[in-house]
């Protein structure tokens, strides 16, 4: 015996030593650039396994970054910002740059937790030069510029089918909970935008009001926009106890909750209206457009006029990383080139701006009949301008970043892609970041959660407990009655024999 | 040359390291995580997860809502699996393989994908949108009826006959001798069959999302919120005691039928 112990002692000292001897000799050759990204969340052949990383045509980025700068991308991923920072704060030195979502950005920086970018980078990199004017002045207003570079980017709505919904109903967050779609429509199973849709609701008046006073003139963007914000990140006591109430009302007129099958119900019509992500917008709009699948149906998306959420996932440097190579891995994927690879393999708009970027776009959605005179269609008809200046204006060498689409495809693809910021429909003025919020103020936005999706109890059930539990009861008394009487009183003619 | 020589000891060693570091650590773990809390990044003792859980009006309604589920699905489970494997039991042996694997069959098709063409098939049938109840108990029974069928029939199978015969002989009607004398010998797989429906049952939550589209939450379905969205490994720990707990009290109070049934503990298939 002790001597297998001493053996697997042995066994155990030597293992990890041997295991670390050959990781270093294989590290020592190249640097090692360690990513931590989302699922299925860059232009790659490495990770997947599906039938695209078979495809000549699909940039195999990862790749290409090795191949260009040396080095070695050890590239791995997860499946939620929660267990994304779970395993930072276990493993904290073992990642060099994470993509985590815009609120858990936040978190990371209040906690010190990721390293700021150089000068260099801020001033000069190939980020700086591309992204967009809009996220730009959105990570200055926050102030996470120093920390935090953008990658994907969109709003939320609702991608609906026309065929079956009135555009006008979708025109307010309330449209859901109008029982003319009753278990017609879905939302997501995810606390933060069930707790965001339950919010705009609750106080639509509140945000229509603050639109009028907008537009009277009364307030500017700036204050239009803080006030908005303000409501929008709302977490007290009322407002979580309203929201509960108007989610338990919303639920019964749902067919369900989703995580990732809404887009495939609304392509196969199990729903009408599907309250999603504008990239998984864009996704099920396509699929559902692809003549393979049978007859094709055309969805819309729409964004309410209370407001939307704005959300992105960014880049960030955990404490310890490898700044420097991180760094060119962002400036690597802000190229244009890189950020078109992306945006097709991925389907969520890219931070990034660039003429190669809007060139891509003219070439899905611009229905020109003649590049060199674009705004007509075939028949000579003026075709609608979709004004995209905001998003890429300095970013890339063109005048103006203008494309013409028919009127019926305002409202798709474009739309989830680059939402408008016309006079008439300003999506990016109503939309609101949603913060992070404390550790109080997330259990207990939790807790709501929890008994929207666990209420209510249905009687039968509370029918069912009572019954069992006579049941057992009177099985119970049954036995200890018995028991006793036996006991008292032998049956004639038995003898019991004593055992020992 | 020396002949390697293992006692019976030493034999228990890859078994023993396997429990000790796949169950018995994690079981601490959990333990550890349960009654812990984390107060300014440094972690403290505390009941705060069990007082939290017993005072939560969404975690006892979860937990209601699972027992109910499971009690109905192991009850549904009886009801069909008893007379299948009473008949099984019963019929000529040729058949007897074939009709068993018929009912095996389906556990060899992989459990999510079976789960996924329930959904499509009732929405077929058109009860997907509005009935999660009734298919999150279609699900549970169609699910774990294998784990029902199996020990029943194995129990009822190896009752002797002449039980029966005598049973008969000493003027029991049909019904009179299956009360008294089939079904109180088949206990023990009853209570085997119980067990290994109604725990699952409980935490089986893939059926009951899949099939009420996320409309039911049942106690498996918590634990893993907490640990993947709310991050809040602590209450789930907690959730996994506490269901951990019931699971043994469940063991516990079967467990005073099995002593009764000494000698048919042995055809006991689990």
């Amino acid at each position: 015996m002790k001597r297998i112990l001493s053996v697997l002692a042995a066994l155990l000292i030597t293992v990890p030593l041997i295991l670390s001897l050959a990781a270093c000799s294989s590290e020592s050759k190249k640097q090692v650039l360690r990513v931590y990204n989302w699922e299925d969340y860059i232009s790659t052949s490495k990770s997947g396994d599906e039938e695209e990383s078979e495809d000549d045509s699909v940039p195999d980025l990862i790749a290409e970054f090795e191949k260009e700068y040396g080095v070695t991308v050890e590239y791995s991923t997860f499946g939620t910002n929660e267990n994304m920072y779970n395993e930072l704060k276990i493993n904290a030195a073992g990642y060099d740059l994470v993509c985590p979502s815009d609120y858990m950005i936040m978190k990371m920086i209040n906690e010190d937790m990721v390293e700021p970018f150089s000068q260099e980078f801020i001033q000069n990199g190939t980020y700086s030069k591309y992204a967009s004017p809009l996220i730009k002045e959105l990570f200055e207003e926050n102030g996470w510029t120093q920390f935090a570079a953008a990658y994907m980017w969109g709003t939320m709505g609702f991608v609906y089918n026309p065929a079956y919904v009135d555009a006008e109903d979708l025109s307010s967050w309330a449209g859901i909970w109008d029982s003319k779609y009753a278990k017609k429509s879905t939302i997501k199973d995810s606390v933060r935008d069930s707790y965001f849709l339950g919010v705009a609701y609750v106080y639509r008046d509140e945000l229509n009001s603050l639109a009028s006073e907008y537009s009277a003139g009364n307030l500017d963007s700036t204050e239009y926009k803080s006030a908005l914000e303000t409501i929008m990140n709302r977490t007290d006591e009322e407002t979580r106890s309203r929201v509960k109430d108007a989610l338990l009302e919303l639920k019964p007129n749902l067919y369900g909750f989703e995580v990732d099958s809404g887009k495939q119900d609304m392509i196969t019509g199990k729903i009408t209206i599907n309250f999603a992500w504008s990239g998984d917008a864009v996704y099920a709009m396509d699929e559902a457009e692809d003549s393979e699948t049978g007859n094709p149906v055309y969805l819309n998306y729409a964004i309410p006029k209370e407001c939307t959420n704005i959300w992105f996932d960014g880049w960030v440097m955990p404490k310890g990383a490898n700044t420097e190579l991180a760094e060119k891995f962002i400036d690597f994927l802000s190229r244009p080139e890189n950020a078109v690879a992306n945006m097709n393999y991925i389907g969520y708009t890219s931070a990034v701006g660039g003429d190669a970027v809007f060139d891509e776009m003219v070439d899905w959605y611009d229905e020109s009949a003649d590049p060199e005179n674009r705004g007509f269609d075939e028949a000579g008809n003026a075709l609608q301008k979709y004004d995209l200046n905001y998003f890429f204006q300095g970013t890339g060498d063109y005048d103006d970043y203008i494309i013409y689409v028919s009127e019926e495809n305002l409202n798709r693809q474009i739309y989830a892609q680059y939402p408008s910021a016309s006079e008439s429909d300003n999506v990016i003025l109503r939309s609101a970041i949603m913060k992070n919020f404390t550790n109080e103020e997330t259990a207990a936005v939790n807790e709501m959660w929890e008994e929207v999706k666990g209420l209510p109890i249905p009687v039968w059930a509370y029918i069912v407990i009572a019954v069992i539990a006579a049941g057992i009861i009177i099985i119970a008394l049954s036995y200890v009655y018995k028991g006793k009487r036996k006991s008292a009183k032998p049956k004639k003619g038995y003898h019991r024999v004593p055992t020992k | 040359m020396e002949r390697i020589h293992f006692s019976r000891k030493q034999l228990c060693i890859p078994y023993g390291l396997f429990l000790a570091l796949f169950v018995i650590i994690p079981m601490l773990l959990i333990l550890f995580y349960a009654f812990t809390k984390e107060v300014n990044g440094s972690l403290s003792f505390s009941f705060s997860n069990f007082i939290g859980f017993f005072t939560s009006r969404a975690k006892l309604s979860t937990l209601l809502m699972s027992i109910t589920i499971a009690i109905i699905s192991t009850a549904l489970c009886l009801l069909i699996a008893y007379p299948v494997a009473y008949i099984l039991a019963r019929s000529s042996f040729r058949k007897k393989n074939v009709l068993l694997m018929i009912f095996i069959l389906p556990m060899w098709i992989n459990f999510v994908l079976r789960i996924t063409a329930l959904r499509e098939l009732l929405d077929l049938i058109g009860l997907l949108e509005s009935q999660n109840y009734l298919n999150t108990l279609i699900g549970m029974v169609y699910d774990f009826l294998p784990f029902m069928i199996l020990p029943l029939y194995t129990t009822l199978e190896k009752i002797d006959k002449s039980y029966l015969e005598a049973a008969a002989d000493l003027g029991g009607n049909k019904f009179t001798v299956f009360t008294k004398v089939t079904f109180p010998l088949s206990m023990p797989g009853v209570i085997s069959g119980i067990t290994m429906v109604f725990m699952p049952s409980m935490t089986n939550y893939v059926v009951s999302d899949t099939l009420s589209n996320f409309n039911i939450t049942i106690l498996g379905k918590l634990i893993d919120e907490y640990f993947t969205t709310y991050d809040n490994w602590h209450m789930g720990s907690m959730i996994s005691i506490i269901l951990l707990l019931i699971i043994f009290l469940t063991m516990l109070a079967t467990g005073g039928f099995k002593d009764n049934e000494k000698e048919a503990r042995g055809t006991n298939l689990w």
